[in-house]
């Protein structure tokens, strides 16, 4: 099936060139999520690399970023200091 | 590609081997003592486990509530029993896994998100179609005033780039991902793949629309390519 599309939106057209380097898989996103998300909350982490590889990767896939955005209104409303 | 420091976890995840505990978390390691024991202590915390799951639950549902606009808060809460039941099952699969580097209700709690977000995508694309491009050329000619004023240069130009620097592939993962904004995981189901394999697709086609780019000078020159291995 062929289908037009209209011209990219600017928007559109900034997801298509974000770097996603270095390379961080969704898998492995999903995996250092919790880590990340709590040392974001603190402020910052003994692993920069990790950091980074997350930041950029949460830059590029929607999904990824809305659950972290999801986990970090959790952990919010669990409190400033979470007791857990 | 980077390569980053760190040993292989599941998922080919960054898991340095000698990093040490970060996180004070006497309930969660109560609560995990108690899921690998048996008997009362274990059941207990089981329904304790699911509790948090439950919490998390309900709260990705609330998030994406703008996705299901027909659904009521009925139907929301069986969403989110469910999905709390799944993310359970999948804790307590990985649960030797947990390396105590997060508190373990935050490592809980995103299961229970995961699971949940992707319920509500599924069935928020359940009536809808999938579109998927099959050819190279499909950009219109005839594009709305509108339109063209949204477009900048960049957009023009990686509309070239689409057309000339991916495979047909590529081109339809790209544009069902950023263009027509199917959420990945659905359309991950659809073409029988995997969240991490179009994720993957699309980084390379990332990579390869902006040395396109930078070759037309819109672009700064990349450091390095992205790797070409996949379709």
């Amino acid at each position: 099936m062929t289908r037009s599309h209209p011209m990219l939106t600017k928007r559109q057209a900034e997801a298509l060139v974000v770097d996603t380097e270095p390379w961080l898989s969704c898998e492995s996103c999903f995996h250092l999520m919790d880590r990340y998300v709590e040392a974001e909350r603190a402020g910052g982490s003994p692993d920069p690399a990790m950091m980074t590889a997350m930041q950029h990767h949460l830059r590029a896939c929607a999904a990824c970023a809305e659950e972290a955005e999801s986990l970090r209104e959790l952990l919010e409303s669990d409190g400033g200091t979470q007791e857990d | 590609m980077t390569a980053l420091s760190g040993g292989a976890a599941p998922g080919g995840a960054l898991a340095p081997a000698s990093v040490p505990r970060q996180a004070q978390d006497a309930p969660g390691d109560r609560l995990l003592e108690a899921l690998r024991a048996d008997g009362a202590a274990q059941t207990a915390a089981l329904r304790e486990v699911h509790l948090l799951m439950l919490r998390a639950a309900r709260h990705q549902v609330w998030r994406m509530g703008a996705m299901l606009p027909g659904v009521g808060t009925v139907v929301r809460e069986e969403i989110a029993c469910a999905a709390a039941d799944d993310a359970l099952t999948a804790l307590l699969g990985k649960l030797d896994t947990f390396e105590g580097r997060s508190r373990f209700t935050t490592w809980a709690y995103k299961f229970a998100i995961l699971q949940a977000a992707t319920e509500v995508r599924r069935l928020a694309w359940a009536q809808r179609e999938v579109p998927l491009e099959d050819t190279g050329t499909w950009w219109a000619t005839e594009a709305g005033p509108e339109d063209y004023a949204e477009a900048s240069d960049l957009a023009r130009a990686v509309t070239q780039a689409l057309d000339h620097a991916l495979t047909d592939y590529q081109r339809r993962i790209a544009v069902a991902l950023l263009v027509d904004e199917v959420p990945i995981d659905v359309l991950a189901e659809r073409l029988g793949t995997t969240r991490g394999a179009l994720y993957k697709t699309l980084h390379v086609a990332r990579g390869r629309i902006r040395a396109h780019l930078a070759a037309g000078g819109h672009l700064p020159a990349p450091a390095a390519p992205a790797e070409e291995n996949h379709r």
